[in-house]
């Protein structure tokens, strides 16, 4: 009997519930990328489709390493992104503190040869400082967050190109290469060490990163779960009036929750580019790192969950090293994008879903407790005075006092 | 100096255009994060009709033919903002992001099938969307932007239509009380929105040069616009203004290196940041007296209570 | 009375009526908000639909209105069957409502605002001046003045009424709904409106009436439908029926709002509030407010809604910075502001030495009796003498910069007005809410790391000790609870706080009768056992029947300093409306309260000649004298009627 509810409730945990949604949405999204391969080449596109879904497993330990290199990077800006949400606030400035966090790496390592884990901290710095930027904004000016935190993307990314590439003297600048200087070769120290995963995965590409990056996810949890600041910056997400009432500052939380958004996005960039396999191209960069938005998608697909970053990062991830996969004569890549586009797009009501979902699972507790609040006002009255208030007992009340008269 | 102007006016069109747009949506009560994605489909479908006209077609008809066809992409695309925004009631700023993901993965993937390569660059004709006044090179974008300026403030201010737009992003419950159809007012807005990204999308592209690489999207332009409509408080006069403003900052960068500002000897970078800083300086300042209408971003739900 | 009037008539199709609602079912998520009511409405009378908060009076009036469709049921208007599926329906037929909450554009312009959804146009562009003729006329021929082209945003809560009025006139509806038209009025405003309503009726419009107000049933009601819980108690005629009967009817028992309480026994004062001032934006809201509350007592702040209460409350708690004056608290528990007081008979000097502070002695009259002890050095000399008989004392300290949280923990509990905008967050679990402001305690926290066990075990505490109900206990998700048992809820965690000051704003709004009862009951608790209590209402009733002092504020002034059992409630509404006024209300109307500020001032210049101090001193003696007589004369402030009160 006992066992019995529980197994319910775990069916009906909020958890379980937003699981569904996100399985949803990944099945929606796969099945659009089906129909939009379906459209490029009708003969090709079941193959495609395997390739897409085979992911990071098509070529052995090599595509299962790339698929965890590529994840470790947003899994951080997921929980950026995760972390900013849980205040209400939507950080779509990872993008901007990546690169500066990668910015921020690069510098400790190519110009003052720091060992990696100084490198790492650094990296967060950098990403933290760009992150407090908008929560500065946002606190003392009233500017909406999503707006600053895109022009400092930009400005970030003009920035960090212009003093790598410093007119095509800078320092950390290869001019043999067109990239910054291959940490490899010229900095091994400040390279994230692989701890023999090498060997393991018959690449070079995995380093201890993905574990730094998922004590770093079970760590978020525990802030916002279990800690005095992770109750007071949920207080403010969700009501920031009822947390001024409590005494908690509203702007320090802001400040605070950005802080913590960029360090996490700043690791994120560190992380990536000090293993040593990727370079910074300082020309090739009108575009954003699209490392920050897969944080969006990482976290909406996580249900904001910071342990489930973790899965949804490995799954997008995936999908990607299968995009990469694709016969390039008949497809591009840019369709593993396309279905991460498609699933954050429904993630953005799967949120709507999942209350609807939770609108019909709570019905039955909101009737029970409209019972309890009857009985709560019936307990509080002289027992006898209270008249349930059907027709019936109405009328009968009124004939009582029609005798007495 | 002409050319000077001649940037000015080509990115003032573009962040004018653009900002309409996102002014029409927010008045009637949706954020468009978008913009930025709805450029790009704008800008892409029109870059692609335009590629594939051929050589000996009419070229004031390529000229109509093909804007059309981005304020109509533009348009569609945006609809995709309005079901999730109205009708699902999802996260006005998510969906946007996601649109703008979206849009970038579907440029990249038709302007690679279009040109049957691994390549996203591609290759048009601009010289019938030009003219000349004297020695300064227009394009018919800058007329567009200044229509669109009239329309705005005779739509927004002396119509029957206008006057429910604007009730719907104020108080959508006032509005509905009224028979107002929130709905339909928001879809209205949304709508013209990505008409004019659309258009301001493929402004951005067509009038500067005659190839495009669909990797760089339209570089942050449409948010430069929703921070271009902030300042302009919501309105149009205003938003024209501070379009050709910002457009300014802008033309910096693409004359540093042929005028005198070459000399200062300062990277494009610094050029390409200057609008973006200048955005933040003015919107620190300006935001704490801003009034953005008050029922934006909030999806309006008919049986809430 | 000897008819038996409250038994359902029977449904005829008649065209007597000009709308019949017919056996109209509502179902909302989890709530019956509707159960099979019939209300039958007569061309040209004033029909009231009386209830309880909750009743369903208002959803019963959206599905007329065509807001809502009802899972059951059928409209008819005069005898025919219709169908409402949105406003547009409702407007077509001739129906137009006055909602609760005004649905009106902040930044349109009154003309905007009526014309909107029924524009006047010419191929699609506007013809304001024709509305504005139609509007100029109706507004003359109905007596409701107003300007077309004020924006709404500034004009008062009352204009705001009649532009809804005008917009159901401007459509030229028949049948006009009013919901709960009275609550945001003064009672002067109220008359007007009354007025208007008889007038309306007898123009030929037919009225429907949503208040739970009975005086304003009998005043102006033709008939009046109860309703209770969702379900109809029948339709009475006015003229036959009573207040005490349709009370019955809508609560289901006899109600008297009178609540049994001891006399009050009136401790140490607890809050002074000096000459405070707060500015909302560009407007003065409280302006240069004085008053005290001592322990074992409720003192009310009485007023219309908007005069300045809850910017004053946002100031005492902190929510709001206040732009003048001082409040000084005399709870020990308060650590953070400044100490200016005094305690036993002997006078100990705080740190600060740029204030002027006030030393409240206990005694008979000490509301009226209060000693003016300055700064300085020179207060030595002075404070000895003023404690004179032995008085005791308290302790104040001025907090006027302390942080909310010093507030909090100082012993200073706030039941906000508004529940959901703060006092509570609706998607924590009830626990979290319960620990609000006590979360970082010791017992709840410790090294950073939140204590959920001794969380839950004070919740589950609470919930006992104050019987809140909730589907999953402690852990229920808070927006999953009712109006009531939220109300509770904040009522449990600012009253187990066992606050010295306990302030409750609008405690019992938007509940029903029985949660009505428990709050005032537990509000009188913490008077009996010594606290002080601040109440701000806008019911009067609750204003009569649980205060011990009343301050009634107007246009952000305190107006009058009333005694609830000298004082008649049609007095109060006229105090509360500002049609009359008193003088020489709080501290800084005794007249020579300046004169000995000032000569303290130049006392304490240390540059002072001694020749000239000893003179001062002289002056100061005898000034402070009168100073002093005039307090004790102080009992009761003036009277002062305001002649041609400038509202109409």
């Amino acid at each position: 009997m006992v066992n019995n509810k529980r197994a319910k409730d775990v069916f009906n945990s909020p958890g379980v519930r937003s699981l569904y949604s996100s399985l949803i949405c990944i099945i929606i999204g796969l099945a659009v990328g089906f129909i939009v391969l379906l459209m490029l080449s009708p003969r090709n596109a079941l193959s495609g489709f395997v390739t897409i879904i085979k992911g990071g497993f098509s070529y052995g330990g090599l595509g299962i390493a790339s698929a965890i290199a590529n994840s470790v990077p947003i899994i951080m800006t997921g929980l950026s992104v995760i972390f900013a949400f849980k205040t209400g606030l939507f950080n779509i400035g990872a993008a901007g503190q990546y690169t500066l966090g990668a910015f921020g790496g690069f510098l400790f390592a190519i110009v003052l040869d720091c060992p990696w884990y100084v490198c790492l901290i650094m990296a967060t710095l950098f990403g933290a400082i760009w992150g407090a930027i908008p929560g500065i904004f946002k606190a003392f000016f009233n500017v909406n967050e999503v707006i600053t935190s895109i022009m400092f993307n930009w400005i970030g990314l003009y920035l960090v190109n212009d003093i790598i590439y410093g007119g095509g003297t800078g320092v950390m600048y290869d001019r043999n290469y067109t990239k910054t200087y291959n940490l490899k070769v010229y900095h091994p120290s400040s390279v994230v060490p692989t701890w023999g995963l090498e060997k393991v995965f018959n690449s070079n590409t995995v380093t201890i990163a993905i574990f730094i990056a998922i004590i770093v996810a079970v760590v978020v949890w525990v802030i916002l779960q279990k800690t005095k600041l992770g109750y007071e910056l949920k207080s403010c997400g969700f009501n920031k009036n009822a947390s001024r009432y409590a005494g908690i500052s509203e702007k320090k939380s802001i400040i605070i929750s950005m802080v913590i958004a960029g360090a996490l996005a700043g690791l994120g960039g560190g992380l990536y580019y000090l293993s040593g396999t990727m370079q910074w191209n300082p020309q090739n960069s009108n575009s954003l790192p699209a490392q920050g938005f897969d944080g969006i998608s990482v976290a909406l697909l996580a249900m904001l969950n910071p342990l489930a970053s973790v899965f949804s990062a490995l799954l997008i991830s995936h999908l990607a090293e299968g995009g990469g996969n694709l016969d390039p004569r008949y497809f591009s890549r840019e369709i593993a994008n396309l279905i991460t586009g498609v699933i954050i797009y429904l993630c953005a009501f799967s949120l709507f879903f999942k209350n609807k979902i939770n609108d019909i699972l709570g019905r039955k507790d909101r009737l029970l407790a409209l019972k309890i609040e009857r009985e709560s006002i019936r307990s509080m009255l002289p027992t006898d005075k209270y008249v349930e208030s059907d027709d019936e007992n109405a009328q009968k009340e009124e004939a009582d006092k029609a005798k007495e008269k | 100096m002409i050319l000077l102007i001649k940037y000015t006016l080509l990115y003032g069109t573009v962040l004018s255009l653009v900002a309409f747009g996102g002014m029409f949506s927010e008045r009637s009560g949706i954020i468009n994060i978008a913009l930025e994605g709805i450029m790009v489909i704008g800008g892409l479908c029109g870059v692609v009709v335009l590629s594939l006209l051929p050589a000996t077609f009419s070229p004031f008809l390529a000229v109509v033919i093909t804007i059309l066809v981005a304020a109509a992409s533009g348009c569609i695309y945006s609809l995709l903002l309005g079901f999730a925004s109205i009708n699902l009631k999802a996260d006005q700023t998510i969906g946007g992001t996601a649109l703008n993901i979206m849009a970038t993965a579907i440029a990249m993937i038709v302007a690679k099938l279009v040109n049957g390569s691994e390549s996203a660059r591609v290759l048009y004709s601009n010289k019938s969307f030009l003219f000349k006044i004297g020695t300064l090179e227009l394009n018919v974008f800058l007329i567009i932007a200044i229509v669109a300026l009239i329309f705005a403030v005779i739509f927004l201010y002396k119509t029957k239509t206008g006057l429910r737009l604007r009730s719907c992003g104020e108080h959508p419950q006032a509005a509905d009380s009224v028979g107002i159809n929130v709905y339909k007012m928001r879809y209205l807005g949304v709508g013209i929105s990505g008409l004019l990204g659309g258009i301001g999308g493929f402004a951005y592209i067509v009038p500067a040069v005659s190839e495009w690489n669909f990797e760089v999207g339209v570089s942050g332009f449409g948010f430069l616009a929703l921070a271009v409509m902030i300042f302009g408080q919501w309105k149009p006069l205003r938003i024209f203004l501070a379009a050709l403003f910002f457009g300014l900052f802008r033309a910096l960068a693409n004359i540093s290196s042929s005028t005198f500002l070459g000399d200062l000897n300062l990277s494009s970078n610094i050029y390409n940041m200057m609008p973006f800083i200048a955005s933040m300086i003015i919107l620190a300042l300006t935001s704490k007296r801003s009034r953005a209408p008050k029922a934006e971003g909030i999806p309006y739900d008919k049986g809430s209570r | 009375m000897d008819e038996l009037n409250v038994a359902p008539e029977t449904i005829v199709s008649n065209n007597d009526y000009i709308i019949e609602m017919r056996e109209i079912t509502k179902i909302f998520p989890g709530i019956i908000a509707n159960d099979n009511i019939t209300l039958q409405l007569k061309r040209g009378e004033i029909h009231a639909l009386l209830g309880e908060n909750g009743a369903g009076k208002s959803t019963l009036m959206s599905v007329l209105f065509g807001l809502y469709q009802a899972e059951s049921g059928e409209i008819y208007k005069n005898g025919e069957k219709v169908e409402i599926k949105d406003p547009n329906d409702a407007n077509k037929l001739g129906i137009g409502m006055v909602h609760q909450h005004f649905k009106l554009v902040d930044v349109f312009t009154v003309l905007e605002n009526i014309i909107l959804g029924v524009e006047p146009t010419k191929n699609g562009f506007l013809q304001k001046s024709q509305a504005r003729e139609k509007l100029v006329e109706l507004s003359e021929r109905y007596m409701l003045k107003v300007d077309p082209d004020a924006l709404v945003e500034n004009i008062t809560v009352g204009m705001q009424q009649r532009v809804e009025i005008l917009k159901m006139l401007y459509r030229e509806n028949e049948i006009l709904i009013f919901d709960e038209p009275t609550a945001v009025l003064t009672p002067q405003e109220i008359k007007e409106l009354m007025a208007i309503m008889v007038g309306l009726a007898q123009e030929g419009k037919s009225i429907l009436f949503i208040t739970h107000k009975l005086n304003e049933i009998m005043a102006v009601a033709d008939r009046c439908t109860v309703l209770r819980k969702g379900h109809c108690m029948g339709t009475v005629d006015i003229d036959k029926t009573t207040k005490t009967e349709l009370s019955r009817m809508m609560v289901g028992r006899d109600v008297d709002f009178i609540i049994d309480k001891a006399p009050c026994k009136v401790g140490d004062e607890m809050l002074r509030v000096e000459g405070l001032s707060v500015v909302n934006g560009h407007k003065t809201t409280v302006s240069d407010v004085s008053f005290n509350v001592r322990r074992g007592e409720i003192v009310c702040v009485a007023g219309i809604e908007g005069n300045g209460q809850s910017d004053l409350v946002y100031a005492l708690t902190g929510l709001m910075k206040e732009t003048g004056g001082a409040i000084l608290y005399g709870s020990d528990r308060m650590s953070g502001g400044k100490s200016v007081g005094s305690v036993n008979g002997k006078y100990l000097h705080g740190k600060d030495t740029g204030d002027v502070v006030y030393v409240a002695k206990d005694g008979s009259n000490i509301n009226s009796k209060f000693l003016h002890v300055g700064k300085s050095e020179l207060n030595k000399e002075f404070c000895p003498q003023n404690d004179e008989g032995g008085h005791k004392a308290v302790s104040l300290r001025k907090i006027n910069r302390t942080s909310i949280r010093q507030r909090n923990a100082g012993g200073i509990s706030h039941i906000p007005e508004d529940r959901h905008k703060f006092g509570l967050v609706l998607d924590f679990p009830l626990e979290y809410n319960l620990v609000l402001q006590r979360y970082f305690e010791p017992e709840f926290c410790k090294k950073g790391i939140l204590r959920k066990k001794n969380i839950t075990k004070y919740a589950n505490k609470l919930i006992v000790d104050y019987d809140i109900r909730s589907s999953l206990g402690a852990k229920s998700l808070t927006r999953s609870m009712s109006g009531g048992n939220q109300q509770k809820a904040i009522v449990a965690r600012e009253i187990d706080k066992d606050p010295d000051l306990l302030i409750a704003v609008q405690p019992t709004r938007g509940l029903d009768v029985g949660a009505i009862e428990y709050i005032h009951k537990m509000i009188v608790r913490q008077r009996d056992n010594n606290k002080a209590v601040l109440l701000i209402s806008l019911e009067l009733d609750e204003v009569m029947n649980l205060s011990d002092r009343i301050y009634v504020m107007y246009e952000g002034k305190i107006v009058a300093d009333l005694d609830p059992k000298e004082i008649s409630v049609e007095e109060l509404g006229l105090y509360m409306a500002g049609a009359k006024k008193m003088d020489n209300i709080g501290a800084r109307d005794n007249p020579f309260l300046n004169e000995v500020l000032s000569i303290e001032e130049r006392l304490n210049d240390g540059k002072l000649p001694e020749n000239k101090r000893n003179e001062l001193k002289k002056a100061y003696d005898s000034v402070y004298e009168r100073f002093v007589a005039r307090e004790h004369e102080y009992t009761r402030p003036n009277v002062r009627e305001e002649v041609g009160n400038g509202k109409q």
